[in-house]
């Protein structure tokens, strides 16, 4: 699976900061600790940087110092967008376009213009869908509008778009369907998801284990990519295969019910965590202690 | 094919809860399948009806609303025997709208709950405020003071459970847990109370809301409550479900216009709810419960 390292966000102080004053050392220390971490891209989220869309041509450059990784640009602004598109030295991804009006006008041409990945959204002018059908339906109206501009399908990263699970927990295990469903309906296409979304609202400290439990479920799939937390050591070893044992019971929990009582207490909290993705058992914050 | 191909079993059922003590006492819950699927299970206890009673004079009811209690507004237990009696309701709850008032005193409050519920033929359904701090102390009095009886009171909210809960253990009454139309909270209430607290004496009130107000999210978490009890078999989410319609329907302007409206208002609030699984559902106006005691039967 392709991981897009999200630690350059500007959500983050010292992200923030640092960009605001262009100070590059802090950000490229992140990027080389984010390489060495061993993510595939690395997301530069600049906020809609509405009053210096330049300051993305500046993160990309800096970047490009300390690293060689493709680059994932993350901007809801298309100026700011196509100035990290011009300075690209490997082909980055576009982080992201959407069915909306103003997105098919102004940012999915970039991806034509640029030949480069873009990461499509199931949103629309309608809103969010809510369910499969209308994701699929969602999906593949923006994908021929995106065709007929001149990018191809293998350009293509589908992002289902996902909302916490504390705010509705049965399309979790419906977004598992849908990557599922993904190639059939759309061949070629390949897949994202914002991962750390799964666990917002859930304490600090249950996050890690939702997000890297539905990581794996989600590879089982054939998830092509997702943006992660670079930091997050055991989920990069979970879906790089160096954690094998983990990975075939959280399979064993997706595909019947495992007896708990002969297992480990970490063993147990994965299989309880499988339920509650899997829509098995109702969600609270407290699922682990049940 | 038969018509019996068309019929579900459920492997969950509801818990039943018994609110009161011997010789004075009501069962609610119990069945072992969807709202008013009689045709696929069992649904031995049919939902109870209460009617509210204030131990203030209510400040904001209109005159179509108060004029059913005219002569009993003054007197709690006179207005609580009024629903029983002439009214005919199941139960009746009390509300404990004396709390809110400035310096209220909760062992004078908790000794008027006691003189009430002595006074009556059937145990009694006692809600504070809702306030996370200033029910604390009063219910907990309540809860000494009417040791034994079996009440069932709240809410009990995530914030103050502990202190409410363990009086409400000590002294043999029931509570009703309360979270804010979310059935995520709901469970997490239910899981931390079931830590020292009885499940079977436990019933969930998922905060509903008026028609016009947030009765389709009311319902849809109450319908999810069900289903994951009687459905999914989920041991935390198998207590009865409380409905607090009245007072909710007769804040609104539509039920305050007029009375039909209001009656309207409040019935088709209660009906909602009850399809979607409540057990025990109290109203204001009497003639709205005469209402939806027709309709369901």
């Amino acid at each position: 699976m392709i991981l897009i390292g999200e630690n350059i966000h500007i959500l983050s102080k010292v992200v923030s900061v640092s960009i605001k004053e262009k100070k590059a050392k802090p950000l490229q220390e992140l990027v080389v600790r984010q390489a060495e971490a061993g993510v595939d891209y690395i997301d530069l989220n600049v906020g809609p940087a509405r009053k210096d869309p330049e300051v993305m041509k500046w993160l990309v450059e800096i970047t490009q110092e300390v690293t060689d990784l493709p680059l994932s640009l993350d901007t809801t602004n298309p100026k700011a967008m196509e100035a990290g598109l011009a300075v690209c030295k490997v082909r980055p991804l576009i982080n992201s376009a959407s069915g909306k009006e103003e997105s098919r006008q102004e940012m999915l041409p970039l991806a034509a213009k640029y030949n480069c990945d873009v990461i499509v959204s199931v949103l629309t002018d309608k809103g969010i869908p809510s369910d499969t059908d209308s994701r699929a339906e969602a999906i593949m109206d923006t994908i021929a509008y995106a065709n007929d501009i001149g990018i191809p399908n293998e350009s293509i990263w589908v992002d289902p778009i996902m909302f916490p699970l504390c705010v509705d927990q049965v399309q979790i295990a419906e977004l598992l369907e849908f990557i599922k469903l993904l190639p059939d309906i759309a061949p070629g296409v390949k897949s994202s998801l914002g991962l750390s979304n799964l666990s917002n609202g859930v304490p600090h400290h249950l996050r890690p284990i939702l997000n890297q439990i539905y990581l794996v479920m989600l590879q089982r799939y054939n998830l092509y990519s997702s943006i992660v937390d670079s930091f997050d050591n055991t989920l990069i070893n979970l879906v790089k295969g160096r954690l094998p044992e983990t990975v075939n019971l959280i399979y064993r929990a997706m595909d019947e019910d495992v007896d708990l009582s002969a297992l480990s207490q970490e063993e147990r909290d994965i299989v309880k965590t499988v339920n509650v993705l899997t829509g098995k058992t109702l969600f609270s914050n407290s699922w682990l202690e049940i | 094919m038969k018509f019996n191909d068309f019929l579900d079993t459920y492997k969950g059922d509801i818990k039943e809860v018994i609110i009161g003590k011997e010789g004075k006492s009501v069962v609610i819950g119990g069945e072992n399948t969807l709202p008013f699927h009689y045709f696929e299970g069992s649904i031995p206890h049919k939902p109870l009806l209460a009617l509210e009673v204030w131990d203030t004079i209510p400040a904001n009811w209109p005159q179509h609303l108060l004029s059913s209690y005219d002569d009993v507004i003054q007197c709690p237990v006179a207005w609580a025997k009024k629903c029983l009696n002439n009214y005919k309701a199941d139960l009746v709850s009390l509300y404990l709208s004396s709390a809110d008032e400035e310096g209220a005193n909760p062992t004078i409050i908790a000794e008027n709950v006691k003189k009430i519920a002595d006074a009556l033929p059937v145990p009694l359904v006692v809600y504070g405020l809702g306030d996370k701090d200033r029910d604390v102390p009063v219910l907990k009095e309540v809860a000494r003071v009417c040791a034994g009886e079996g009440m069932l009171l709240g809410p009990v909210l995530k914030d103050n459970y502990e202190e409410i809960g363990k009086a409400a253990l000590d002294y043999g009454h029931s509570v009703i847990a309360q979270t804010p139309i979310d059935i995520n909270l709901s469970k997490e209430l239910n899981v931390k109370l079931s830590k020292f607290f009885p499940r079977e004496r436990i019933v969930i009130d998922p905060l509903s809301s008026a028609l016009g107000y947030g009765l389709d999210y009311s319902f849809s978490i109450m319908e999810r409550v069900k289903q994951v009890g009687v459905i999914h078999a989920d041991e935390l989410m198998k207590m009865p479900i409380i409905g607090n319609v009245g007072r909710d329907s007769w804040k609104t302007k539509e039920a305050k216009e007029s009375k039909e409206q209001g009656i309207m208002w409040e019935s088709i609030t209660a009906l909602t709810l009850a399809l979607a699984g409540a057990n025990l559902i109290i109203l204001s106006h009497p003639e709205s419960m005469h209402l939806v005691r027709k309709t369901i039967g």
